[in-house]
């Protein structure tokens, strides 16, 4: 049989066979059918995801212990605006913890500084204990011109330097005793000279 | 020119492509399923997919030759789906019935045209397409080869073996005629 007899009795037996049937397609009717298969392939596994987190929804609640009983509304803004009120004396209760110890570190701190201010010495008395230092130096230096030295008129010139110059201390009123003493030794001595001198111009 | 008027948001270029090519794109798929004669579902289908694909069409190959394409996908997928139905045969009964109609047909009855068809249906698909392709639709080797994506030579040796097939089987109905 040669491929040109096959030929023919194909197309002979497709021609005795009835013509092929379908119905009338149209682009908008196409476009339609288009739509809804693309809707119903984006739907599917929307769908499918939405029931399967609708089971497991209802799974989750159904196998949840049972919950206790929410207590009213009133009771809840009750215990609210309590754990309000602790929390804001809470609040007050450590401000006030932080605004005492501040006091206590600023009194710790003054009182550091007076310790350290009442260990420096008055400079005042100090200048004062050293004239009356050097005022005694003075009279003791004179005492002995005058007293073991026999140095009167130098002794007098010592006592008047520690009353020149510190007329206030009191070494300066043993000074002026001294001078005194000095002076009444004087009239006495020169007394005494010149009763011996008329007693002899009278004899 | 109609690809490209429907591209450009024309929707009567496709009815004039459906006008021009669905009476071939239903002759093929009519062939390819073994002559059922409602072919409708099938037309439907590749129309619709060349609706959603044409905007993608490259142009590379006649639109003829890609309608085909399109057919023979969708045949391949039909009859894939009807086998999987366990009550489905392929109904030979109606094409008898028509081809006893056709009594005009001198050389061979109604009843050796209906073995014929049997025959090409009998056919492995791989030579069923060839065969039809070739023989009935009368496409040219080069189209069929890309249509099917294979080579010439590949083609060649599925038409010979099918060509073997049908004269082993046919042998004794075309003595009978000559």
């Amino acid at each position: 049989m040669s491929e040109e007899r096959i030929r023919e009795l194909l197309q002979d037996a497709d021609r005795a066979a009835e013509p092929p049937l379908f119905g009338q397609i149209k682009a908008t009717d196409l476009r339609q059918r288009l739509r809804r298969r693309r809707l119903v392939r984006l739907g599917m596994p929307a769908t499918a995801a939405a029931v399967l987190l609708l089971g497991f929804g209802t799974w989750t609640l159904h196998s949840r212990p049972e919950a206790p009983a929410s207590p009213p509304p009133d009771k809840i803004a009750s215990l609210e605006e309590q754990v309000r009120q602790l929390q804001a004396q809470t609040d007050a209760a450590l401000q006030l913890v932080h605004e005492v110890l501040a006091q206590e570190r600023q009194q710790q701190r003054l009182a550091a500084l007076e310790a350290e201010l009442a260990s420096i010495s008055d400079p005042r008395e100090e200048i004062e204990r050293q004239v009356d230092k050097t005022a005694f130096v003075l009279v003791y230096e004179a005492d002995q011109l005058y007293r073991e030295l026999n140095e009167i008129e130098s002794a007098v010139e010592a006592y008047e330097q520690v009353i020149r110059l510190f007329p206030q201390n009191r070494w300066a009123n043993v000074a002026r005793q001294r001078l005194a003493e000095i002076r009444k030794v004087k009239i006495n001595k020169s007394e005494t000279e010149g009763d011996s001198k008329c007693g002899s111009q009278s004899v | 020119m109609l690809v490209e008027r429907f591209r450009q948001g024309d929707d009567s270029a496709f009815d004039r492509i459906v006008e021009r090519h669905a009476a071939e794109v239903a002759a093929l798929a009519n062939r390819l399923l073994g002559w059922p004669q409602d072919v409708d579902d099938v037309v439907q289908e590749v129309f619709l997919a060349a609706l959603a694909g044409l905007k993608t069409f490259r142009g590379d190959c006649r639109l003829r030759s890609w309608l085909f394409t399109i057919t023979l996908n969708k045949c391949r997928h039909h009859r894939r789906r009807l086998s999987r139905r366990p009550s489905h045969r392929i109904d030979e009964t109606a094409a008898t019935l028509c081809l006893n109609e056709n009594a005009e047909m001198k050389a061979i009855d109604a009843e050796s045209f209906a073995r014929v068809r049997r025959t090409v249906q009998a056919l492995p698909p791989k030579y069923r397409e060839v065969v039809v392709l070739r023989y009935l639709q009368g496409l040219e080797t080069a189209e069929i080869c890309r249509m099917l994506g294979v080579t010439t030579n590949t083609l060649n040796v599925r038409l010979t073996r099918a060509r073997r097939k049908l004269k082993d089987d046919l042998d004794g109905l075309m003595k009978e005629t000559t």
